[in-house]
């Protein structure tokens, strides 16, 4: 069952928009990794 | 002068390790104790067990590595911990065999000032009966000699179809607790890609199999995040990909005996069912690896120190789902009951799962065992480190550097086909990765800014960059602490 319209695989698939893509997502997941991490117990209620 | 030994070197005895090694003087050891001569990526083992990668790229020989950096190895493995020592060794100790050279089979006891245990789990094929990887038709691909044979096995399925021969393959969970869902996703949309590759789709019927409620849960209760302009479940976007894709799927399934070509199955409803294969790639149950663990006057304190795997400082008192806080996940990895001992990565006891536990109609427990991918593990072995490194330095106990899993995000790129140009690759970040209910309630528990997918050739792009800097790093080479866990 398709469930994936041409328009959207065309996004998918084109290497010039997903060179974009691969920048943002590598940017937005850098932000993530570098966004930290740390304990939550301080704030138990 | 303190000796540091980290038992594994996988993802994160590795990092632990270089972290270590990178920040210590040489008057400190730094010893690893690893039964694997090699060090594998395991993420790309996908990639081998559908013939694209070659396991030689995945993987190099630590001993080299170790020698140069200075860090001591030993290529044997944990058999049992002594805490206090015992009547004749002072110390605290491991005791391990060696498994290899003209020492294998002999033991030793491995004194420590600090034991970093990063064992990961036990492949426990043996808890589902038939399920031995690379027998009756079922393979695995969680490590590079089984991602190898999977290759193989899916080779001569492939050259059946091209023969003309119709074929069933099966891919999933083996078991009705098994993890690593995301790893077993990753491979059944490879082979659909390759099996397109080959001009041999129309020939294959391909079937999910997984302990799994809903398609998407991955062992983390299911994901809500944002996809372009829309907020969409994990399990509408699995879904939408299978449906493209014409894979087929059967949820809540405890897989419990494999016979030549048959997986046997209880579901939710406790009916016995059977699925008919000629491929198989199931992940097994994942457990402790059975150690034992004595006081000073040799009296089993196994369970002072285990709970299948190693506790922490989780919060371990049994308590319904509704109960859950992020507050149980520990945040430091240091063992309660022996404060120079952490446990990061896989090998820690978590306090309970992430997705909601479920019965069988029969009783049996029927829901995946939490996930502690890659990046935790790499996370959670550096701060083991950090923390170690600023109590030699500065004499005393620190526990400044924290990461509950409830308080870290994750990023799951997960590969949907090879290829540069034709590869495709679901990009999936999430944080935090165990759900926060209280602090996010209307968006299931995640923070919708920072849990979002994606879809396409970038993600390919962004799994083969991983798998390269992530091998660079494990290498050591220069400047490899600047690439984040
Ligand atoms: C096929 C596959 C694909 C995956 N893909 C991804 C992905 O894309 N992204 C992601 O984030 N995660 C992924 N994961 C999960 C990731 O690989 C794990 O989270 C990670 O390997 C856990 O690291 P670890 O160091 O805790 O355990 P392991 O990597 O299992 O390392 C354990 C180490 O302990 C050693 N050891 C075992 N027994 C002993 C003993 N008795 N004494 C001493 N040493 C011992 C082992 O030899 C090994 O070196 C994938 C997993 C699989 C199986």
């Amino acid at each position: 069952m398709k469930r994936i319209s041409p328009r959207m695989r065309f996004r998918m698939n084109n290497p010039f928009l997903q060179f974009f893509k691969f920048i943002i997502l590598s940017v937005k997941i850098m932000v993530i990794v570098a966004g930290g991490h740390g304990g939550t117990r301080e704030s138990k209620s | 002068m303190s000796k540091i030994v980290i038992l594994g070197a996988g993802i994160s005895g590795h990092v632990a390790a270089t972290h270590l090694r990178r920040k210590l003087s040489k008057k400190h050891e730094v010893v690893v104790v690893s039964p694997n001569s090699n060090y594998q990526w395991v993420p790309s083992n996908i990639w081998v067990g559908i013939g694209r990668m070659k396991s030689e790229k995945i993987i190099f020989p630590l001993a080299p590595l170790y020698k140069k950096k200075g860090i001591k190895y030993k290529q044997a493995k944990a058999i049992s911990f002594f805490p206090e020592g015992d009547k004749n060794e002072d110390k605290p100790y491991v005791l391990a065999e060696y498994v290899m050279g003209e020492n294998a089979g002999q033991q030793e006891k491995i004194t420590y000032d600090y034991l970093i245990n990063a064992t990961g789990p036990k492949l426990n094929f043996a808890a589902t009966e038939g399920l031995i990887p690379g027998k009756n038709k079922a393979y695995s691909v969680c490590t590079y000699t089984h991602a190898d044979h999977a290759w193989q096995g899916l080779e001569k399925v492939i050259q059946d179809m091209k023969a003309g021969k119709k074929a069933k393959i099966l891919i999933g969970t083996g078991h009705a607790k098994s993890t690593c869902q995301g790893a077993a996703f990753e491979y059944i949309l490879n082979v659909e890609k390759e099996l397109v590759r080959h001009n041999v789709r129309d020939m294959a019927e391909i079937t999910w199999i997984s302990n799994e409620y809903s398609l998407g849960d991955f062992g983390m209760d299911g994901v809500l995040m944002s996809y372009g302009d829309m907020i969409m479940k994990s399990s509408d976007l699995v879904e939408m990909i299978f449906e493209d894709r014409d894979i087929k799927w059967i949820l809540g399934a405890a897989v419990n005996k494999i016979e030549d070509g048959i997986a046997h199955y209880e579901n939710l409803e406790g009916e016995q069912k059977s699925e008919n294969y000629d491929f198989a790639m199931l992940i097994p149950a994942f457990s402790g690896h059975g150690f034992k663990a004595y006081d000073k006057n040799k009296n089993d304190i196994t369970e002072k120190l285990f709970k299948g795997f190693m506790i922490v400082d989780a919060d371990y008192t049994p308590k319904p789902y509704e109960q859950w806080t992020v507050q149980d996940w520990p945040e430091t990895y240091q063992n309660p009951s022996y404060k120079n001992i952490f446990v990061p990565g896989i090998a820690f006891a978590p306090p309970h799962t992430i997705s909601k536990p479920r019965k069988s109609k029969n009783g049996t427990d029927i829901f995946p065992a939490p996930p502690r991918t890659g990046m935790p593990s790499g996370i959670t072995a550096k701060l083991v480190a950090e923390n170690i490194i600023d109590a030699i330095k500065s004499g005393k106990e620190s526990l400044n550097h924290k990461g509950s899993m409830g308080n870290m995000g994750a990023a799951c790129i997960a590969s949907a086909g090879f290829g540069f140009w034709k590869g495709s690759g679901i990009s999936i970040t999430t944080y935090p990765i165990v759900p926060d209910f209280v602090k996010y309630p209307d968006s299931h528990g995640r923070h919708l800014g920072k849990t979002f997918g994606a879809v396409g050739l970038a993600g390919h792009w962004l799994k083969l960059m991983l798998h390269y800097a992530f091998i660079y790093k494990a290498k050591m080479k220069p400047f490899w602490w600047l690439i984040p866990e």
